[in-house]
């Protein structure tokens, strides 16, 4: 019997057991679910109800009819910790829209990715989402709507795919009108602050958060971690101020004043997320105990929890169990033997980590501008210094050679044989970045690099992409 | 006036209980969009591409909110055996039903893939799918047990069975299902969103306890199935359905297609727990006249404005084939225009949960929508 998770139910029980690990076709997720018992999909529920609109085990085929055209062309881990995932993931929009309707208020967070919902979900009744996320939908739903939505605006195809997030408020159907916005901007992506700026006049209230530069790289120096420089500190106290305006304006929209205790409660329960995921991307990039598509999905899964982090810490407690049990036994869902690479920036087509892996590669790092993050806070500090000082650590306020440095720093850990670096056209930090990352891990590491921009959506990863990765890989192969 | 949403954004906050920027509009365009697309009705029964690309033109020229594919209620039934004719230029006919009495069942379950037309269906919807899924929801009619037991046994001998053999009946129903969830299976498969359809069980032919004893269980099997996939589940019996309608929301659909009953008789009978579809008079559409037709659509989109868990301005059961298309434009438009939430989206206008919504979104039922 493995571990437990939140909910008691594991991928090994009397109702279930979990097949020989692999990647699975969209068509053979449909078979393997004619086998979960009806027993299983009424016991999982989100927001922790048990109201049948909360219910979320269900397949790829289910959010396929409601859209999500690009299921069909992944594939997934075939275990039961993964579908639960995949059911949670996928119906975040309803989600939302569920916790308007039973009395909570709906935050919208935007441009820091990982900080401030640890705030918001320290107030009862709260739940933080990122609309910045909507920039995996035109892909996953292969369609333009959001796209052609945010034009309508002003921002067109010259701007990062994030600017889906301006579509998606403008169509009032992706997420529920927000009760608060909390715009992050300043040592960030630029694109993106164009975004929020737009954002404004969807939104009858935002607050705006100043992020702060790093000055220095923290992320891969040890001796950095040792002291905290003076210039670090002033951001890190600059942060916190900045965080005492939103805690003081959640305070106002939710009507509680927030005790100490509360927040040092959100931040163990973020903690223990970034601890389950670290332990996963161990287990992941050493053991190849889980793929790269589903390792992506849990990495983001730190941002915001998919707006319930009770029921996403239980999946993910779920996954690691499952993961856990593949290690102990040599399970590998992926070849333990294929190339092994570190991705750099997250694809926005979540078909690339399929494809590169159909094609006898596997994922043993990755950097996806969201170390702020993965980072663990230190609970010993005050709450709000501790969310400030581990947002330093984010991958978009500081330099490319701190992203850099990361990569190396994981490519040395793991044996990388080669760099993908998946770039955004109009991403601002793209442009530069990915030719100053490439030559910094060919200079240090003698690394071949892979540098590309994520065509638009589609249904297939384009021939002439194809043809790059697959010519890439052969020259790793041929360097064994 | 633009949309500001695309139907497949609509349809998925009308099936969670919340206001959209104007009711879907769906006149049930079926064969009719054979004569859209300038081809035989049998070429749009028999030919996947050719059913596609016929919806897809209709979709596109009348501005429906939803790709619906349906031929007759026999299709089932022929994939188990029972004998249709192809007219060139009308739907199919059943020639010989599988059975003429109420008999020995043998263990046959129809294969989607190979067997009767059903892949002609598949084909159909896989295309649809792959050319507008994104922002129209593709459904397929799929003819409930009851109505399909009556084509593959002889309808009279079947009526009194219902009398006479009543656990032979059931398991006629039974034999039936298998065949039915598997093509509902095969559908989910391919991207489309089955919707039950069981003429034969409305009360223009059989009794309301006939109907609880025999038509409603096996149609709430089958929701039991769809609803394992979370699917919002569309229940169509056209005909007349007042004796029955309080009874219908017991299989568990989420949505009733309703058609010879008043919106009204609806809405007290299953509108608390249903979103309703329905119901302009089909003979009307066909024989009126564009003014008429904008008239009374406009009228019943305003009865429809009553249904607490939402509506879908619709015709009460098909287009007939050779309606006039003027007549169809006149029903959409009409019912884009009076349907039309002038409330939508207006910023700052965010619901709060107090005690008047809180029963409005009392959530009970079975709504989906999901992140994509």
């Amino acid at each position: 019997m493995s571990q437990t998770g939140q909910t008691g139910r594991t991928s090994e029980t009397a109702d279930w057991t979990d097949p020989k690990p692999a990647r699975v076709t969209f068509d053979e997720w449909l078979e393997l679910f004619d086998h979960v018992p009806d027993e299983l999909i009424e016991h999982y529920h989100y927001y922790d109800n048990g109201e049948s609109w909360s219910k979320y085990l269900f397949p790829p085929q289910t959010f396929a009819i409601y859209g999500a055209r690009h299921l069909r062309r992944l594939k997934f881990d075939n275990s039961l910790a993964a579908l639960r995932m995949w059911g949670l993931v996928q119906n975040e929009t309803e989600r939302l829209f569920r916790a308007r309707q039973i009395g909570r208020r709906v935050i919208a967070t935007m441009g820091d990715l990982g900080a401030v919902p640890v705030i918001v979900d320290s107030f009862p009744g709260c739940v933080a989402f990122y609309p910045d996320c909507i920039w995996w939908t035109p892909f996953v739903m292969e369609s333009r709507v959001l796209f052609d939505a945010a034009a309508e605006l002003g921002i067109g195809d010259a701007t990062c795919f994030s600017r889906a997030a301006l579509g998606a408020f403008a169509k009032h159907s992706y997420f529920p009108d927000p009760d608060l916005v909390i715009a992050s901007t300043g040592a960030s992506c630029d694109d993106y602050s164009g975004v929020e700026q737009l954002v404004q006049s969807f939104a009858p209230d935002v607050l705006w958060v100043e992020e702060p530069l790093r000055q220095e790289c923290r992320i891969a120096s040890d001796e950095c971690r040792m002291g905290v420089p003076r210039e670090t500190q002033a951001a890190i106290t600059f942060l916190t101020r900045e965080y005492e305006r939103v805690v003081e304006r959640m305070e106002r929209l939710a009507g509680h004043a927030i005790t100490e205790e509360e927040l040092r409660e959100g931040v163990r329960r973020a903690n223990r997320v970034r601890k389950l995921v670290a332990r996963l991307r161990e287990l992941t990039f050493r053991d190849a105990a889980l793929a790269a598509l589903e390792m992506m999905v849990v990495e983001f899964g730190s941002l915001h929890y998919y707006s319930d982090i009770g029921e996403w810490t239980a999946v993910l407690e779920h996954l690691l169990a499952t993961a856990e049990r593949r290690a102990a036994r040599a399970e590998r869902v992926v070849d333990g033997a294929a190339l092994r690479i570190i991705w750099v920036t997250p694809p926005a087509d979540p078909l690339l980590l399929t494809y590169v892996e159909d094609k006898g590669a596997r994922v043993v790092g990755t950097e996806y501008v969201i170390n702020q993050a993965l980072e663990v806070m230190d609970e010993s500090r005050p709450p709000l210094e501790a969310i400030a000082d581990s947002f330093m650590a984010a991958s978009l306020i500081g330099t490319s050679r701190a992203r850099a440095e990361s990569v190396i720093g994981q490519a040395r850990e793991r044996q990388a044989e080669g760099v993908i670096i998946s770039g955004i056209l109009g991403g601002s930090h793209c442009a530069m970045e990915a030719r100053l990352i490439s030559d910094y891990v060919k200079q240090e590491m003698g690394l071949p690099v892979l540098e590309f921009d994520v065509a638009p959506p589609s249904n297939e990863v384009g021939l002439q992409l194809q043809t790059r990765i697959d010519a890439f890989l052969e020259v790793l192969r041929s360097r064994r | 006036m633009k949309d500001l949403l695309t139907p497949r954004e609509r349809f998925g906050l009308l099936v969670i209980d919340e206001p959209q920027d104007r009711v879907p509009v769906f006149p049930l365009v079926t064969a009719h969009a054979a004569r859209v697309a300038g081809i035989s009705v049998r070429e749009y029964y028999t030919d996947g591409a050719a059913m596609a690309r016929s919806q897809l033109v209709a979709q596109e020229t009348y501005g429906i909110d939803f790709i619906s594919f349906f031929s007759e209620v026999g299709l089932v039934a022929e994939a188990l055996g029972s004998r249709f004719d192809y007219p060139e230029d009308d739907l199919p006919l059943l020639v010989r039903p599988k059975w003429t009495e109420l008999t020995q069942l043998d263990d046959r379950v129809a294969n989607p893939l190979h067997d009767g037309r059903l892949r002609v269906y598949l084909d159909a919807i896989a295309y649809a799918y792959e050319a507008r899924g994104d922002t129209v929801p593709i459904l397929a009619y799929v003819p409930a047990p009851f109505t399909t037991a009556q084509q593959l046994v002889d309808q009279e001998a079947f009526l009194l069975g219902l009398l006479t053999e009543p656990e032979r009946v059931k398991e006629l129903l039974g034999y039936a299902t298998r065949s039915i969830t598997r093509f509902c299976r095969a559908i989910i498969g391919a991207g489309g969103l089955p919707i039950l359809v069981d003429p034969l069980a409305s009360g223009s032919v059989i009794s309301a306890e006939h109907y609880r004893g025999f038509a409603l269980p096996s149609e709430a099997e089958v929701v039991r199935y769809l609803h394992r996939y979370d699917l919002d589940v569309v229940l169509h019996i056209c005909g007349d359905t007042r004796a029955t309608i309080g009874m219908m929301p017991e299989t568990g659909a989420d949505l009733l297609s309703i058609d010879r009953i008043e919106i009204a008789d609806a809405v007290a009978g299953a509108g608390k727990t249903c979103r309703i579809i329905g119901n302009y008079d089909t003979s009307a559409i066909l024989l009126s006249d564009p003014r008429t037709i904008e008239r009374e659509t406009t009228e019943m989109a305003a009865a429809g404005s009553s249904c607490p868990k939402g509506f879908v301005a619709a015709t009460g059961c098909e287009v007939p084939v050779d309606t006039p298309p003027d007549n169809v434009r006149a029903f959409v438009r009409s019912a884009r225009q009076a349907g039309r939430n002038p409330e939508f989206g207006k910023s700052g206008t965010v619901p709060r949960s107090d005690a008047a919504n809180a029963s409005r979104y009392s959530p009970r039922f079975h709504g989906r929508r999901r992140r994509v």
